[in-house]
């Protein structure tokens, strides 16, 4: 396989996740390993509940693994603190979930420059990458509106461009389609096809939905809390 | 409907903590509120009980016109259920220069008893009263550190006579004064014998019978009476008794105002997040067929056990609140007065009446909103409050505002206080209203000053105030409670100044009140460190002008420091001036006092007769003024007090001095064994202050309640908030915000809301202020002094309240379980 002779943007090891439910422990995820390659577009697919989302959060930072480690330009960030983990949130990952999660009280343009801002970065040297991923989502004309203001589609698409300003290495998406009708889904879906085809974005997205996973280059599946 | 019922029962269990705190803020300002009612009603009966002293439970009084009254003189009328003859005189403490004065009384001790019994320390009964014997008030013993068996010496009519000190009483019944000095109570032989008395008594009290009324009675005495013989009256006016209770229980209607103010907030902030949260359920249940009508009901039938229960508990819990502040009036007077707990039935009535209608109305509104969603909108999870600040309701807000601050000026009489009401709740209603625009603005200003202060957080921090309602709420309570405590506090010492401090404004340091000859003035003014010295001719009860009585007259030749020596407000600005020409012009001129120039209908400019009964002359009537530093009602040049009334000795004199303790002690040198009442404005207030003073403690103990119950709003507030703010902390982090920036933006959002809710308070605060001065002001002559300093405390204490109350948000967010947050909507 050539995927070992490529560069990994992401590799997982060994990670093994235990959920405690009262007196109950559950493990969902069981000594799981993987390795993403740049410019790779993978999907992970399987049954409600097998623990894809629990696997993406883990590769992403979001939560911490029971054991094992993750790497992401060869440093291992389930180790980070918070302060360097937040670090790179900003500036190497980039996430969209199903539920957009955007600041509502801030409009498109702010909430796309979120990262940056926190990453101490200028509005103002910022206006061209803003314009190229505004126009990149289609959205330049409504960038001073609010999300309340969009649809679904529109604020996964504020989402999207959030998530790619700081230029991450990689994209991570949990079902970005999940709240959508199909029509829009698949506009979403060509978008993220298009993002990883003409800016060589990795990208790691979660979906239980065939048609969406057909857009990726390879599909994983998650099931009983193992890698099939 | 059960099944809604048992699902928002089961939601009041399990959400513990907001249910308690609505419950608690329900609780608090029924509880409040009625004692802020029983307040006022037992001040007034205690009051009435001061002013009565001597008199107890007879309201008439019958003297003779001529000499002594005996008790066969009054008729044996059905509506008398008993007479207590008395006689009474005066005569003079004297201690190391200082004079008190203290009133002789006596009576047959059987109808004493019946209408006043006297309270001994130790529960004693009065037995074996005679002789040289006396009864005196333990609040003058203590004073003095006189025991019982002590022998105490007064001047009556000029010589000493000697007294055993046969019981100490409690400053209670017939002891209890409203002016200064003392009661004492004498055998009535021994009284007659000193007094030289010898036809009767002096006086007659009478006590209606039950079934009676006093206004009956008087005019049946009078009918039955020699009116050119003998003059009936009633013992107190009770008029201005209760006048004088409701200004005082002033301070604590506003306390109860603000509590209700703030109980409103919380319920309908805590309402619109309880219906926000079960719109899901609503919505499933409407679109299986419930009406809007039965879903708002249902929702109020919850606020309506709010209401019922926290004016259930509340009322008893001010009772006994009540109580222990009663008791704690009575303590802090070390003289021991009673003063019981008068239960209003209105007042429980309307205090329990006004929680249940506080909480229902109060969540009416939200509840409303949430009923008349669109179903679709609900069952989709798509309902959302739509927050935009609609330049409509920022013109009412604005409009309200100026009507609000503007409109007591504009009104009078009965007019005047529906006017201050709606001016009190407009200010704050229309704050409100302005209150999500203020934040925009403030927050765009303060994005720049952040963003060059903070950095890119700071620019954050403020930006995200923009239009942030969990801000805007925020805000609101804050600005509530903080202008709460600064209008309470002013308020409250207001009148802690107006009651213990009549002397507030006026120059004068000291006052000596006695007969002083030039010389004697002449070696006042020598005296090391004596600054303005004014001596007073002074003429009680012998000058009529227009043939209409005036109890005080007085000359001064120098009327600018008479002005400022006992701060006297004229009724304009120009008059003052007038007044000063006038005097100085050598003209005779007089300034009245705005009572006595409505009793004997003067008016500026009019020529009036002064006169004595023997010489007199028309004197050019030059101002009006009132003053609360003196009972003078008539002031005239000292050179016609001379040439007109044929002065000689001054009566009166007020300085001012680098040390006036050390002018005191010299004046009472100079007046030696002659008597004279002297006193530093110190003394004088310190005195009047152990009488007063019992009253105000309870007024500070209401403001820690209205703190509490502030407290209670942010708290609440802090708890609806977190629950929101969770999620957004939680899409912060997912891009990449730190714990140390989340810490940094939050006490920035935290001090800026802090502060933007301090500075409207203080704004609206002191308009609230202007409105309570505007409304109680017609009857006070004393302008409020406002401390810049209450308001910076206050304003400075709710910017620490909001940044505690950032820190538990900090703290829990550090814990977070982010994928949890975000995971699950
Ligand atoms: N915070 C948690 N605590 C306990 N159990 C959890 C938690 N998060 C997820 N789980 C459990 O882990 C399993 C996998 O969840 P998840 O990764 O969300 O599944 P998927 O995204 O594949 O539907 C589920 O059985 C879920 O109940
Ligand atoms: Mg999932």
């Amino acid at each position: 396989m050539n995927i070992l002779t490529e560069e990994a943007a992401i590799e997982g090891k060994n990670i093994i996740k235990d959920f405690q439910l009262g007196d109950t422990k559950t493990r969902v995820l069981k000594n799981i390993s993987l390795k993403v390659i740049q410019g790779e577009f993978v999907s992970i697919m399987g049954q409600s509940g097998s623990g894809k989302s629990t696997l993406l959060y883990i590769l992403g930072g979001l939560d911490v693994p029971t054991s094992g480690s993750v790497f992401i330009n060869g440093m291992d960030i389930s180790k980070f603190n918070d302060e360097k983990m937040s670090r790179i949130r900003r500036q190497n990952i980039g996430f969209v979930f199903q539920f957009y999660n955007l600041i509502p009280n801030l409009n498109v343009a702010e909430n796309i420059m979120l990262p940056l801002l926190l990453d101490g970065k200028k509005m103002r040297d910022y206006k061209k990458p803003l314009k190229d991923i505004l126009e990149v989502v289609g959205l330049w004309d409504k960038r001073g509106h609010t999300p309340r203001e969009l649809s679904g589609g529109q604020q996964q698409r504020v989402a999207i461009a959030r998530a790619l300003i700081g230029n991450p290495e990689i994209l991570f998406a949990d079902e970005p389609t999940g709240n959508l009708d199909s029509h829009t889904g698949a506009e979403i879906m060509s978008l993220l096809q298009r993002i990883n085809k003409e800016r060589g974005q990795t990208i790691i997205m979660v979906t239980h939905s065939p048609e969406a996973a057909k857009s990726s280059s390879r599909v994983i599946t998650v099931s009983d809390g193992q890698l099939q | 409907m059960k099944i809604i019922l048992k699902y928002i029962l089961t939601n009041v269990k399990e959400r513990k903590a907001r249910t308690f705190v609505m419950l608690l803020s329900i609780l608090l300002s029924a509880m409040l509120l009625f004692i802020s009612f029983s307040i006022g009603v037992s001040y007034e009966s205690a009051q009435r009980k001061m002013a009565r002293g001597m008199a107890g439970s007879a309201t008439v009084s019958v003297q003779s016109v001529e000499g002594g009254i005996h008790a066969d003189h009054i008729p044996a009328l059905p509506d008398i259920q008993t007479k207590a003859g008395i006689v009474e005189g005066t005569s003079l403490y004297h201690e190391n220069g200082y004079y008190e004065t203290v009133d002789l009384l006596a009576a047959d001790m059987e109808a004493l008893n019946q209408i006043n019994k006297p309270r001994l320390i130790g529960d004693g009964e009065v037995t074996a009263f005679s002789g040289n014997q006396i009864i005196l008030p333990d609040r003058f013993t203590s004073k003095y550190g006189i025991e019982k068996g002590d022998t105490v010496t007064l001047q009556i009519n000029g010589s000493p006579v000697d007294f055993e000190v046969a019981e100490i009483a409690a400053y209670d019944t017939v002891f209890l004064r409203h002016t200064r000095g003392a009661t004492a109570l004498l055998p009535l032989e021994t009284i007659k014998e000193v007094l030289g008395w010898e036809d009767g008594y002096s006086e007659i009290l009478i006590e209606p019978a039950p079934n009676s009324t006093t206004g009956n009675l008087i005019s049946e005495l009078k009918n039955a009476l020699d009116n050119g013989k003998y003059r009936v009256s009633e013992v107190v006016n009770e008029a201005q008794i209760a006048a004088d209770a409701r200004q005082k229980s002033m301070p604590f209607f506003l306390i109860s105002f603000f509590s209700l103010t703030m109980s409103i907030f919380i319920i309908y902030s805590s309402y619109k997040v309880i219906t926000l949260d079960r719109l899901p359920i609503i919505g499933t249940f409407r679109s299986i067929g419930a009406t809007e009508k039965t879903v708002t009901c249902i929702l109020l039938l919850e606020s309506l056990f709010y209401g019922c229960t926290g004016g259930l508990i509340g009322i008893p819990v001010g009772m006994i609140v009540l109580k222990g502040i009663l008791q704690g009036m009575g303590k802090s007077l070390s003289q021991g007065i009673e003063i019981p707990a008068v239960i209003s039935v209105p007042g429980v009535i309307l205090s329990f009446a006004v929680a249940v209608i506080v909480s229902l109305f109060s969540a009416w509104l939200p509840v409303c909103r949430a009923s008349r969603l669109p179903i679709k909108d609900i069952v989709l999870g798509t309902a959302e409050e739509k927050y935009i600040p609609r330049p409509l309701i920022v013109g009412i807000g604005i409009v309200l505002f100026i009507v609000s601050a503007l409109l007591p000026r504009f009104a009078s009489g009965t007019m005047l206080y529906l006017a201050g009401g709606f001016s009190l709740s407009g200010l704050i209603a229309a704050a409100i209203l302005v209150i999500p625009v203020f934040t925009n603005l403030a927050s765009a200003g303060l994005e720049r000053f952040y963003g060059a202060a903070a950095g890119n957080e700071g620019r954050i921090a403020a930006r995200n105030m923009k239009d942030n309602k969990n801000v805007t709420q925020n805000i609101t309570l804050l600005f509530i409670s903080i202008s709460a405590i600064i209008a309470i506090r002013v308020v409250g010492n207001f009148v802690t100044t107006y009651i213990s401090d009549v002397f507030h404004g006026a120059e004068l340091q000291g006052f000596a009140d006695g007969h002083m000859n030039p010389e004697f003035v002449e070696q006042v003014k020598e005296m090391d460190g004596a600054e303005k010295v004014l001596p007073l001719y002074v003429f009680k009860n012998n000058v009529q002008g227009n043939s209409e009585p005036i109890s005080r007259l007085e000359g001064t030749d120098n009327l600018e420091w008479y002005n400022s020596m006992f701060a006297l407000h004229y009724t304009d600005r120009l008059m003052s001036e007038q007044a000063a020409l006038s005097f100085a012009s050598g003209e005779r001129a007089v300034i009245i006092n705005e009572d006595c120039m409505k009793r004997g209908g003067f008016s500026i400019g009019d020529r009036i007769m002064l006169s004595n009964g023997t010489s007199g002359n028309s004197y050019v009537v030059a101002g009006s003024f009132k003053s609360r530093a003196t009972d003078v009602e008539a002031v005239i040049p000292s050179m016609y007090a001379v040439s007109d009334f044929g002065a000689s000795d001054y009566d009166l004199l007020a300085y001012t001095a680098a040390d006036p303790d050390a002018i005191m002690v010299q004046i009472r040198a100079l007046f030696g064994e002659t008597s004279n009442w002297s006193r530093t404005v110190e003394e004088f207030n310190n005195d009047a202050l152990a009488t007063v003073g019992a009253f105000l403690q309870p007024m500070h103990s209401m403001t820690y309640f209205i703190l509490l119950l502030a407290t209670v709003g942010v708290i609440n507030n802090l708890l609806i908030n977190y629950i929101q703010k969770r999620r957004t902390i939680a899409m912060y982090k997912s891009i990449g915000l730190s714990n140390r920036q989340n810490r940094k933006m939050t006490l920035i959002e935290g001090f800026s809301s802090g502060l933007m809710g301090a500075v409207i308070a203080i704004v609206v605060s002191y308009m609230e202020i202007q409105t309570i001065f505007l409304v109680a002001g017609p009857q006070i002559s004393m302008t409020p002094e406002l401390d810049i300093w209450t308001f910076l405390v206050a304003g400075t204490l709710g910017i620490i309240v909001t940044l505690l109350g950032s820190i538990v948000p900090i703290f829990k967010s550090r814990k977070m379980k982010l994928v949890e947050e975000i995971k699950f909507e």
